[in-house]
């Protein structure tokens, strides 16, 4: 069962602050339900499938120096700096 | 002259001089300026971008300069592929402002064979929908009949190319999203086998499921920008380095002899009637042409909405959380803010779908719930894949429709995203499984919407797909557009 609390939290967990809760209690619990579906399959095999990538052919752990084009079209003031909110 | 003309037709007219790259330019440029208000397709377009490189290319050709193969094909992006000085907006206001500072590889590797980027086109925020409604921007309707939806998430992708409005287009495919509005808008559009194309530059929502496909007018087309699209990328560790294939190269081989499996879960209940009948047809015209067709079983395809969902909810949730609109998105002050509340504040814009997805993947990741959702979605994936590999090794293809359902009326389901979510029962097989899957047009049911058949290869068998795509388009004859 979702509620609306339920909700809020999980709202609260990916930092998104809900402007109409309610509209996704029933959604979400639809959703859900429909989800619990995979309880009624038969697995014959706990494997899960996993894709590996050998060290050997990951790139080199170099610096690359960025280009000016990066932070060209950023949010920034006139001085280069990116506002962020007080840290409390 | 005529927009209609498929890319490998405008080369071969380039190439001879027997065309002006500008004149071509111009006119589609005029075209997106006539007919999308209608359409909707584009959220960006780069006019004098795109006819200052026409110009350029008529100038190569002419004076016998080495010229790119593309010669000047005007191309649309997905609004989500990354382009270095034009803004890449993923359809989202979160993202309103933001202008990558690099190209993709797919858009570096189109520009370096003299494509022209004409424009970035419309899709579901973040790519996370089926129908493009749930665009900021407004939806994207279908050029057959703008009451109708395109497809999505990749619909602004179907509708240029349906429309017009360029000759080839590259989307995303996730759960279908190149497939359904190629379907949905009589074009060709291929997902092809996870780690074939990079995906550098593609602005991450479910990473390991998700691939670049190409959408344009023919079969041919899409092999010849798979040509240049595919292939090993140092920026990418998930593409695979698979040696060099001409995919157009004996693409009229055709299915004479080859084995054909057809997908029983995907052809029974709920399935539209006009759509189970041109399955039908197509079945009996891929016999006429030789091949034998018979029914397979994949029972695992009856949990795979269940088990995408969650995979793509999950990844979705964890991928976007990256977006606090400090560095880019739209303009909104820190000041009096304290950090969570900003974020909070700020991420409130993101739209109704991708917001349902981001609580869903939270849900569905949390403690106490992994073990029930994720887990058993990531076992469903690898039963899907061991059913796959079983029928693979007694038929070539797999066939079904593209979508079980016609085009359906804009806003018709979009306040209820389970339905829309079960609309993807046949294309998110090869998204879990990682094999490639190529919707092809077909017919035109009574009310005169298209309808797609969908044919699936094993994993790196895009050179037979097309093959067989190829031989399934030369069997029908379909209307020209007439908007």
């Amino acid at each position: 069962m979702v509620d609306r609390k339920e909700i809020e939290h999980l709202g609260d967990l990916v930092k998104v602050e809900l402007k109409e809760p309610e509209k996704y209690i029933k959604q979400v619990e639809q959703i859900l339900n429909y989800f619990d579906s995979l309880d009624k399959v038969d697995f014959h095999s706990d494997d899960i499938l996993r894709t590996e990538v050998a060290a050997e052919n990951l790139r080199d752990d170099v610096h690359e120096p960025c280009g000016d084009s990066l932070i060209e079209h950023l949010k920034k003031d006139q001085n280069n700096f990116i506002r962020a909110p007080k840290m409390v | 002259m005529n927009l209609g003309i498929s890319a490998t037709e405008f080369v071969s007219q380039a190439k001879e001089g027997a065309l002006s790259v500008e004149e071509f330019v111009a006119k589609t440029l005029d075209r997106i300026k006539k007919i999308d208000e209608k359409i909707h397709a584009f959220i960006t377009v780069d006019s004098q971008n795109a006819l200052d490189k026409a110009k350029a290319i008529d100038k190569k050709i002419k004076s016998k300069e080495k010229t790119g193969i593309c010669f000047g094909i005007p191309i649309s992006l997905k609004d989500n592929i990354c382009t270095a000085g034009l803004k890449t907006t993923c359809a989202s206001k979160m993202l309103e402002s933001f202008v990558a500072p690099y190209d993709a590889t797919v858009t570096s590797r189109l520009k370096s064979e003299d494509a022209i980027i004409i424009g970035k086109v419309n899709l579901d925020e973040f790519a996370m929908g089926s129908t493009t409604e749930f665009s900021y921007f407004g939806p994207t309707k279908n050029p057959w009949n703008p009451e109708y939806v395109p497809g999505g998430s990749s619909g602004g992708s179907g509708a240029s190319v349906a429309a017009l409005e360029c000759l080839a287009s590259l989307g995303s495919d996730t759960g279908g999203s190149v497939r359904s509005p190629a379907s949905f808008c009589s074009v060709v559009g291929l997902k092809p086998t996870y780690g074939l194309i990079s995906r550098y530059g593609l602005v991450s929502y479910a990473n390991s499921i998700e691939q670049i496909g190409p959408v344009a007018k023919t079969v041919e087309d899409v092999a010849f920008l798979l040509n240049i699209i595919s292939g090993h990328d140092v920026h990418d560790n998930t593409t695979v380095n698979h040696g060099h294939v001409d995919y157009v190269k004996d693409i009229k081989a055709g299915v004479s002899g080859k084995k054909i499996g057809i997908i029983s879960q995907m052809i029974g209940d709920g399935i539209d009637k006009e759509v189970a009948s041109a399955t039908t047809s197509a079945i009996s015209k891929l016999q006429d042409l030789g091949a034998e067709c018979v029914p397979v079983s994949l029972d695992a395809v009856n949990h795979s909405v269940a088990a995408y969902y969650t995979i793509a909810s999950a990844e979705a949730s964890s991928n976007l959380s990256r977006y606090d609109n400090l560095r880019y998105g739209f303009d909104f002050s820190t000041e009096g803010y304290e950090f969570k509340a900003f974020i909070s504040k700020a991420r409130s814009n993101f739209g109704p779908e991708v917001t349902r997805r981001m609580l869903l993947g939270a849900f569905v990741l949390s403690a106490g719930y992994y073990g029930k959702y994720y887990l058993k979605a990531q076992k469903v994936r690898t039963m899907i894949k061991a059913q796959l590999d079983e029928a693979f090794k007694k038929v070539d293809y797999l066939i079904s429709p593209t979508m079980p359902i016609l085009p359906f009326k804009v806003g018709e389901k979009i306040d209820d995203p389970l339905k829309l979510y079960l609309t993807d029962i046949n294309t998110v097989t090869a998204n879990l499984s990682g094999i490639p899957a190529i919707s092809v047009p077909f017919s035109m049911s009574s009310s005169g919407l298209p309808i797609g058949i969908q044919l699936f290869a094993n994993s790196f068998q895009e050179k037979e797909l097309l093959q067989a795509a190829h031989a399934l388009q030369e069997t029908s004859k379909l209307p020209e557009m007439s908007l």
